[in-house]
């Protein structure tokens, strides 16, 4: 009926079986353990969000609104003491290993009740997610630990990741864009390290993190080709904090500008740089592309999850007082069209999820998550004691050869179209999902009017907050760009996508 | 025609002007929370220049103009700060109200104020009264009127001198609108309601416990009065959402012919310019449809009301989708309070609330009509 070489034909047509299958292909790889851990971190979750995001949310965000440079150290302690900042750090790094991909779940859950108190949470795994971008083993092992050590004493241990610039935004997203932008954060070659000057603006959670992953530029004229990230501890001579940004929402984490003065980073802390770069298969340029990519692809996903939260948390507070207000004689809820509303607000939210999930089996399988959801190594660190973990995973982690064969493993044996897949789906996940929170915003405020407007009643803080999901991690323009760069543009050599129009 | 047109020009150009002088220098340290002392003296300067005296008769003191005038006032207004486009559209609407249910010589009193204070009238104005369950009632005592209960996000109600109170009587659905003083005995006002938008057109609750009230117009009568009010103000309130389409898109213009992306300014990215060009068309559109229903409504044309109420409910519609669209253009910093745009966003969203539930509004509209 149809031939082995007719069904590789036909699937290899737009859209493509692996773009949208992932979900299907994942399912029967993924570990069974994944469930459960799933289920124990939304209930989490939700404990969490019932007895500390609830009670603090809005007293914490009128507070921020009154002194908008205060820091909410009390919060950063109260989610340490939870150990949600090593809770998706592996074991052998020191945390306590849970899957990744729930985090998203805990993003949704959490961020649907705050979307600030979540960002600042869960914005140090951008962090994360950089430092293991960059696959060096060594120093993911050295700040990971760092961050465990955090929890043992009860002195947050957070990380931050600094890439925006005062004159580039949009443009250090994509190594295609840089070699255009404004870039002014130099990191120059000196004896013994590199000297960063500049400055990082719009750094989430910045005064309150302890490292900061710096992405600088070593030449200027060419960043695409000389990007190099490197860890910034707070205290660093020459590194300080400039202002914290008085912004419309997400007030309780703080948007920190990180200035650099002849700020001293040793070689050896060196995440990757150009040298890494030109001893890979695609050249300093191609492999910084993949970093980004790697740590775009995940984080979208997550920002993703954000808008699914923001969606929900629009959803159930427009239920919420639509189940308890009289209009024109009647509940809200029983009025037809507000039944109508309710159902279209639920299904933005289901939409939002079903990408952001979708984003992450297709990290699970071609990205970030590859190597540690493939079930002998998912079981091997789940089962670890971690006593093992420290004495033995330790010192082999520090050996250079292992950051060599992971870099092997993801960089250069990463296909093109497994980073434009999993690209392709973090941007969509992104854009739609934080789209959708937006809309779901917007509806819950047109269906409860007057009370909507209120502070006290919750709704208008979430379209505060809401509204920057579509700004941050690349605005939702550049990802429907990135997205169509990725997915479609890809297989057409006359398409030209960043070109310069003038 | 070409004398109206003349003049609505120049009505415009001094609205322009006074926002421009008076209003845009403050307008971050003035949406600052806790809110207050707010611009006290430019109230008083508005006062003076008479733009809460647009609709009012000449025997009140005054300009006797239509909802044109009134309309280009507040987008003039409302370009650079909306807040006091909010006191303005609260004040003439509350004006509006009492005219509707015949009482002049109430307003002609209200009217002669000599303080912007005792000239102000605090009413609920995002709230259409028959929408909602009452929780003021009123009693006959003598000849007087007797109020006792609580008033949600009363808007003026911390600076105004009276407040139109909307209540009924025990046992009734149907209420009517009383004017209070709001300075005497039996009144607890709450801090100022901190809310999304307009931070400086403040709203309080308000607790009254058998405090007077002066009937307006007739008993049961009150949602007769807000339909007639109502059917005017949409079109004022449109003209607040043109307004504020019209700064954010003014916003957005200036930044992206400076500001520089991928090597050139971002207007010459072609994604920008569609953004900046739904933009603009929102906004030519809506200049079309208001100044067409603000005709109809000084004419007294066939279906005005309709025309009113549709301008409004289309125009705030396209009003939240620009100033989305404005904060992009800025990307970042369009979030953040150093620029107005993040502040529009949220303006937008309060004036399209205003005269009640948007989705309530829209079945009302079509329910007017069948």
């Amino acid at each position: 009926m149809i031939t082995r070489k007719e069904i590789h034909s036909y699937l290899s047509r737009e859209p493509q079986f692996d773009d949208i299958t992932c979900s299907l292909k994942a399912i029967s790889r993924q570990p069974k353990g994944i469930m459960n851990e799933t289920k124990k971190v939304i209930a989490m979750a939700r404990k969490f969000s019932d007895e500390v995001l609830r009670p603090y949310a809005l007293e914490m965000d009128r507070t921020m609104q009154m002194t908008p440079d205060y820091l909410p150290w009390d919060l950063v302690k109260k989610a340490n003491e939870w150990g949600f900042f090593t809770l998706w750090i592996p074991k052998i790094f020191g945390g306590h290993g849970y899957s990744i991909p729930t985090l998203s779940y805990f993003m949704e859950e959490t961020g649907s009740v705050c979307l600030g108190l979540s960002n600042l949470i869960c914005v140090h795994y951008l962090a994360v997610s950089t430092i293991f971008g960059s696959w060096n083993l060594k120093m993911i092992n050295t700040i990971c630990r760092y961050v465990a050590e955090g929890e043992r004493t009860g002195i947050p241990c957070l990380l931050s990741t600094a890439i925006t610039e005062p004159g580039a935004g949009t443009d250090v997203e994509d190594v295609e864009l840089v070699d255009h932008a404004n870039v002014a954060c130099h990191a120059k070659k000196v004896d013994g390290g590199y000297l960063i000057n500049g400055s990082k603006v719009f750094i989430s959670s910045g005064h309150v993190s302890t490292w900061h992953m710096v992405i600088c530029y070593t030449d200027l004229e060419n960043p695409s080709s000389n990007m190099i990230i490197l860890p910034v501890k707070t205290g660093t001579k020459g590194f300080s904090f400039g202002r914290v940004e008085h912004k419309m929402g997400v007030k309780i984490c703080p948007a920190s500008e990180l200035v650099f003065d002849n700020c001293f980073v040793p070689d050896d802390w060196v995440l990757c740089g150009p040298e890494d770069g030109a001893r890979t298969k695609r050249g300093a340029k191609g492999t910084n592309a993949q970093v980004l990519d790697y740590v775009l692809s995940s984080s979208r996903a997550g920002v993703g999850a954000w808008g699914a939260g923001a969606a929900r948390g629009a959803f159930e507070t427009a239920l919420d007082f639509a189940m308890k207000t009289e209009v024109n004689g009647k509940l809200l809820v029983n009025h037809e069209w507000a039944q109508s509303m309710l159902a279209e607000m639920y299904k933005n939210v289901s939409i939002a999820r079903l990408a952001y999930v979708e984003s992450n089996y297709a990290n699970g399988l071609y990205g970030m998550f590859k190597s540690i959801q493939v079930k002998p190594v998912y079981y091997y660190l789940k089962f670890l004691p971690k006593s093992l973990a420290d004495k033995i995973a330790g010192p082999i982690l520090n050996l250079y050869q292992s950051t060599w064969l992971f870099r092997k493993i993801h960089l250069d044996w990463q296909k093109d179209e497994e980073f434009h897949r999993t690209a392709g789906w973090g941007s969509l996940a992104k854009f739609s999902g934080t789209d959708l929170g937006m809309k779901n915003c917007h509806m819950a405020l047109d269906m409860m009017g007057q009370a909507g407007l209120r502070h006290d009643h919750r709704a208008e803080k979430m379209f505060r907050d809401s509204k920057l999901l579509q700004i941050y991690e690349g605005t939702n323009q550049l990802n429907r760009l990135n997205m169509f760069k990725c997915m479609v543009a890809r297989n057409y050599p006359q398409v030209k996508v960043f070109e310069k129009e003038q | 025609m070409d004398s109206t047109k003349k003049e609505l020009g120049l009505l415009a150009k001094a609205a322009s002007e006074f926002a421009k002088k008076q209003l845009a220098p403050d307008r971050e340290a003035n949406d600052q929370y806790p809110f207050g002392p707010f611009f006290g003296s430019v109230l008083q300067k508005a006062f003076e220049v008479d733009f809460f005296h647009v609709l009012l008769p000449e025997s009140m003191n005054g300009m006797n103009q239509g909802m044109s005038a009134l309309s280009v006032v507040l987008e003039s207004i409302c370009q650079e700060d909306s807040s006091l486009g909010g006191i303005i559209f609260t004040t003439t609407a509350a004006q509006e109200l009492i005219l509707a249910a015949g009482s002049y010589s109430q307003l002609e009193t209200i009217s002669k104020a000599e303080t912007i204070s005792d000239f102000l009238i605090a009413l609920p104005v995002f709230n259409n009264p028959s929408e909602v369950k009452h929780m003021v009632q009123y009693k006959k005592s003598g000849d007087d009127y007797v109020l006792s209960g609580n008033l949600d996000y009363v808007v003026l109600g911390g600076l105004a001198g009276h407040a139109l109170i909307p209540a009924n009587s025990p046992g009734s659905t149907k209420y009517a609108y009383f004017l209070v003083d709001l300075h005497q005995n039996g009144i607890t006002k709450s801090e100022p309601v901190l809310s999304l938008g307009l931070h400086a057109c403040p709203a309080v609750d308000i607790a009254m416990n058998n405090v007077k009230g002066v009937l307006i117009g007739e008993e049961h009568k009150g949602s007769e009065c807000f339909q007639r009010m109502s059917d005017r103000m949409h079109a004022a309130s449109a003209s607040m959402s043109l307004g504020i389409m019209k700064g954010s898109f003014r916003e957005a213009l200036d930044y992206a012919r400076k500001r520089e992306q991928g090597g050139q300014t971002i207007i010459n990215w072609s994604e920008v310019k569609m953004l900046l060009s739904n933009m603009a068309i929102k906004i030519a559109n809506a200049e079309m449809i208001l100044e067409s229903a603000c005709k109809s409504i000084d004419l007294k044309e066939s279906r005005w009301e309709a025309r009113s109420r549709a301008a409004a409910l289309h125009i705030q519609d396209m009003a939240s989708e620009l100033t989305t669209d404005g904060i992009q253009v800025l990307g970042g910093v369009g979030y953040m309070k150093d620029f107005g745009q993040e502040k529009r966003f949220r303006d937008a969203k309060q004036v399209q609330s205003l005269l009640g539930i948007t989705p309530v509004k829209k079945i009302s509209f079509i329910e007017n009509m069948i």
